[in-house]
């Protein structure tokens, strides 16, 4: 991975750096590179220590990597916090005037390269506010000899402001883009792809609701919680040019509550919180799995428990979203990878969901969910939409009954209003009309109705994604956000002579029973996972009875990546 | 053991001889049957408690979710089914205990829906705890000593928060109960019908008796404004020797739906993905 290209802005919640990360991103991407951008934030709105980290490449990339090649450092802070990442090439571009007559805790020179982002600004007349765009232009600099590309993308971004403030950007970022061009000319520009192809930028809180509007969504409401907030404002944002409702809820109780109602009425609909408030949903989702009425939930995992670290990321709610609630009734859990299985895997949770007439949990986490990367535009036509067994006119006649027997314990649905006949639904034990029943027999079919379900879900669960060789001597098993993160491990590993196999799991409930071949197969066994107490692990081992050689846990809050993973599997990974 | 008139279709229900809750049946069944409703039209969202059961004793669809969660489920059932006539019908535990922050903020939304909260001042399915609506003093289960708090007003908070259908009928009052609900029905936006309802079996105090020596009818002399929210909010408060029933307060105010109307205007179920719309928006991300 020589040819990646690693750049961190730092600086402090306000001073702009997602203004920032987003003009270099565009323009990077457009300049045909690969990219992979992940943000590191505190959960406030001014001061602390922030940073928007981009990384590169001339061909496509899935994760992050420690090793800074660029660092721009708005504060005093970032400098401090990358050190340990910096080589003997590293460059850092700092503010002077942030030290003001404090001795430099480094050595200027050919490293350490002062620009006085804020002077700079005021010199060309224009307000401080744009100090940001100064730091944009100087990344350029070592990116490109064309300015012309970046000036595109502040027009662009800033052309809905008015004329003034583009030239202004414009201006200044040309002198950020000036100022650094002696150093700059005597590096080599970042090697770029022979053949740049068609791609889209986006996050995973992109992609997910993009998905979601991609398999039908038409009804969504949520209550605001980090790291999930972005799904909900993009579905406010956008949802109304695709006919959807988004309604902001008292309370992710009322959330769900909603969404069930809306798909009961014959929608689809969605929900989407953080640990908090997934809690908060639970008995909810019981109450579908008992009225067999589907829904899909997006989780956006944060660190717990409680409140926890409310703008970083784990995975620590896998076993949780897998128990989901009280009682016995079927469910899915899907647990995307990158941005691309993101909008994918959307269309499968709601046709699990409504084929079955089940909750769905989608897990995403704060790493998936604000990180960026570019990838090919996805198809909306692969998006197949199947509601499953639904009835309406004459055979949703006068006999109509919402929970039939059947073989497969799958009722076709009706959706109110749509035929003659009446839809009764209860969360207490029914019969098949709908109607409540104490009967013994009565609740033992209703039960294993239910569960008939289950087992047609663990039939058609998604299968593995193998990456690396065939005949492994090393397999890294993950879920979720890890995908990138192993991938490149594996990578590595297979570059430097250990035959290395990685596996993702897009369906971590039920599992597929494929794992299995993979689980006894050859090769020693790591479970990658970014949680203490090892849930996956403890996941695949009640499903398989088995035990891996050992694992690489994460939970310091902060996303797995490559080096993260070969740096643990050195020092023993010590399993229990 | 009900008659089996107009939309009431159980032969045998769960609840008490004597319940006030067959007067609120038969009422309901007759509002129906007067607003020439089809039953296929019409959706009851029900909650848990022995009110949350109606639904299952008439005809219509019926989604009988759970305890306090009636408000948001039947908003939701709303906004994607326009067409459908919905009900969130409850008890005041479920309503005004469990479910009330959903209570406060249904009003706000003015979702356009009809709420029946069978009020019988007490839990009745679970035998007969204090609720918020019971009166202060009276001995429960859990209140060995009387109830202390103060008795939820649901009708001043509903004005309070400028509820567009602010009312409370009687299940001892067929007529009144039936016209009430039809107006509920027939308002457009958020209607609340508080109905104080006997509970023969754990409430001693609200008995049919107490009842009916105290409530009048707020229209038996024509000079009652419901418009006038200051008024409304004031009667709101009178309990005790005298209790007025009917329309205390009714206002027009745009409805949630109406926040929606360039997408609402046929159903949400009865729209398609609109696949050029997305394409439109992956293609948004292209850089
Ligand atoms: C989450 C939850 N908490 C508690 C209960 C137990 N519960 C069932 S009904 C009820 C109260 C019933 O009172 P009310 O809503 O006034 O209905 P009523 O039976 O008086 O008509 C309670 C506490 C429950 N079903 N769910
Ligand atoms: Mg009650």
């Amino acid at each position: 991975m020589s040819n990646t290209f690693n750049i961190r802005i730092g600086g402090e919640a306000g001073q702009g750096l997602v203004s920032i990360g987003s003009i270099l991103l565009r323009a990077i991407a457009r300049e045909g590179w690969y990219l992979f951008a992940h943000q590191d934030y505190e959960s406030r709105i001014r001061g602390g220590n922030n940073y928007f980290q981009i990384r590169l490449a001339n061909e496509p990339i899935a994760t992050w990597v420690d090793k800074l090649d660029l660092t721009v450092s708005l504060d005093r802070a970032t400098i401090g916090r990358a050190r340990k990442n910096l080589t003997e090439d590293s460059l850092v571009i700092y503010d002077p005037d942030v030290f003001r007559n404090e001795e430099l805790p480094f050595t200027p020179g050919e490293n350490y390269i002062a620009l006085p982002f804020a002077q700079v600004t005021e010199e060309l007349g224009q307000p401080r506010i744009m100090a940001n765009a100064v730091a944009a232009g100087a990344i350029w600099a070592f990116l490109s000899d064309d300015f012309s590309v970046l000036a595109d993308v502040l027009g662009e971004l800033f052309g809905r402001r008015g004329a003034e403030i583009v030239e202004g950007n414009q201006l200044v970022a040309k002198a950020g883009f000036d100022r650094v061009q002696g150093l700059a000319s005597k590096r080599q520009k970042p090697a770029r792809p022979e053949h740049p192809a068609e791609r889209i930028l986006l996050s995973g809180n992109d992609a997910l609701p993009l998905g979601a509007l991609a398999a039908g969504l038409k009804f969504m409401s949520a209550y605001p919680m980090t790291p999930s907030t972005g799904v909900t404002e993009y579905i406010s944002r956008n949802g109304r040019k695709a006919s959807v409702v988004m309604e902001q809820a008292e309370d992710e109780i009322s959330a769900i509550n909603m969404a069930i109602g809306a798909s009961f009425a014959g929608v689809r609909a969605m929900t989407a919180t953080s640990g908090g408030g997934f809690a908060l949903m639970t008995e909810a989702l019981s109450l579908a799995g008992s009225a067999e009425i589907p829904i899909v939930v997006v989780n956006a995992q944060r660190p717990g428990p409680s409140t926890g670290l409310p703008t970083r990321t784990e995975q620590g709610d896998l076993t949780f979203a897998v128990a989901m609630s009280f009682g016995d009734f079927p469910r899915a859990v899907l647990a995307p990878g990158d941005v691309e299985e993101a909008f994918y895997l959307m269309g499968d949770a709601f046709n699990l969901a409504e084929r079955y007439q089940m909750p769905v949990v989608v897990l995403s986490d704060q790493h998936l969910a604000d990180s960026y990367t570019t990838v090919t535009p996805f198809s909306v036509d692969r998006v197949e939409i199947d509601r499953g067994k639904v009835v309406s006119g004459a055979e949703g006649g006068p006999d109509y009954l919402r929970y039939k027997l059947t073989e497969d314990g799958i009722s076709p649905r009706l959706y109110p209003g749509f035929g003659d006949g009446l839809v009764i639904s209860a969360g207490d034990e029914h019969d098949e009309k709908g109607h409540l029943t104490e009967d013994g027999e009565m609740r033992r079919k209703m039960v294993e109705k239910r569960m008939a379900k289950q087992k047609l879900v663990e039939e058609e669960a998604l299968p593995p994604v193998i990456c690396g060789v065939e005949d492994p001597e090393l397999v890294l098993i993950g879920f979720g956000s890890t995908k990138g993160a192993i991938a490149e491990a594996v990578a590595n590993l297979n570059e430097r002579g250990t035959r290395a196999q990685g596996v993702h799991l897009p369906q971590v409930f039920p599992l597929p029973a494929s794992l299995e071949e993979i689980l006894t197969g050859p090769g020693e066994k790591y479970v990658v996972e970014g949680n203490a107490s090892g849930q996956l692990q403890a996941l695949i081992a009640s499903r398989f009875a088995w035990k891996p050689t050992g694992c690489v846990r994460r939970y310091d809050g902060r996303p797995i990546n490559a080096c993260y993973i070969l740096n643990e599997l050195k020092g023993g990974g010590a399993c229990d | 053991m009900t008659k089996d008139i107009g939309f009431v279709t159980a032969k045998e229900t769960a609840w008490c001889p004597g319940c006030g809750n067959f007067g609120i049946l038969r009422a309901l069944s007759r509002a129906l049957e007067e607003l020439e409703l089809r039953p296929q039209d019409v959706l009851y969202v029900s909650g848990i408690g022995q009110a949350g059961k109606t639904p299952h004793y008439i005809a219509g669809n019926v989604l009988n979710t759970l305890h306090g969660r009636t408000l948001p489920t039947a908003t939701g059932a709303k906004l994607a089914n326009g067409d459908l006539t919905v009900f969130a019908i409850g008890g005041d535990g479920d309503g005004y205990a469990e479910g009330g922050n959903h209570f406060l903020h249904a009003i706000r939304k003015n979702v356009d829906i009809t709420y029946l909260v069978h009020d019988n001042q007490v839990f009745g399915l679970t035998k007969g705890q204090a609720s918020p609506r019971s009166d202060q003093g009276m001995v429960t289960g859990t209140t060995p000593a009387g109830v202390a708090n103060e008795a939820f007003n649901p009708l001043a908070t509903a004005i309070t928060l400028n509820g567009g259908f602010v009312a409370r009928s009687y299940a001892g009052d067929q007529q009144h109960l039936t016209r009430t609900i039809k107006a509920a029905v027939q308002h457009r936006g958020f209607a609340l019908v508080d109905i104080l309802q006997p509970c023969v079996t754990f409430n001693k105090i609200n008995t049919y008796q107490y009842y009916r020596e105290r409530v009048y009818d707020l229209d038996q002399d024509g000079s009652y404004d419901r418009t006038d929210r200051k008024a409304a909010w004031e009667k709101s408060w009178e309990w005790g020797d005298r209790i007025p029933i009917g329309i205390l307060y009714q206002v027009e105010r745009p409805t949630l739906a109406d926040q929606y109307s360039g997408i609402l205007t046929t159903p949400l179920v009865r729209q398609e993905r609109d696949t050029a719309v997305v394409h439109a928006l992956v293609e948004s991300f292209k850089v």
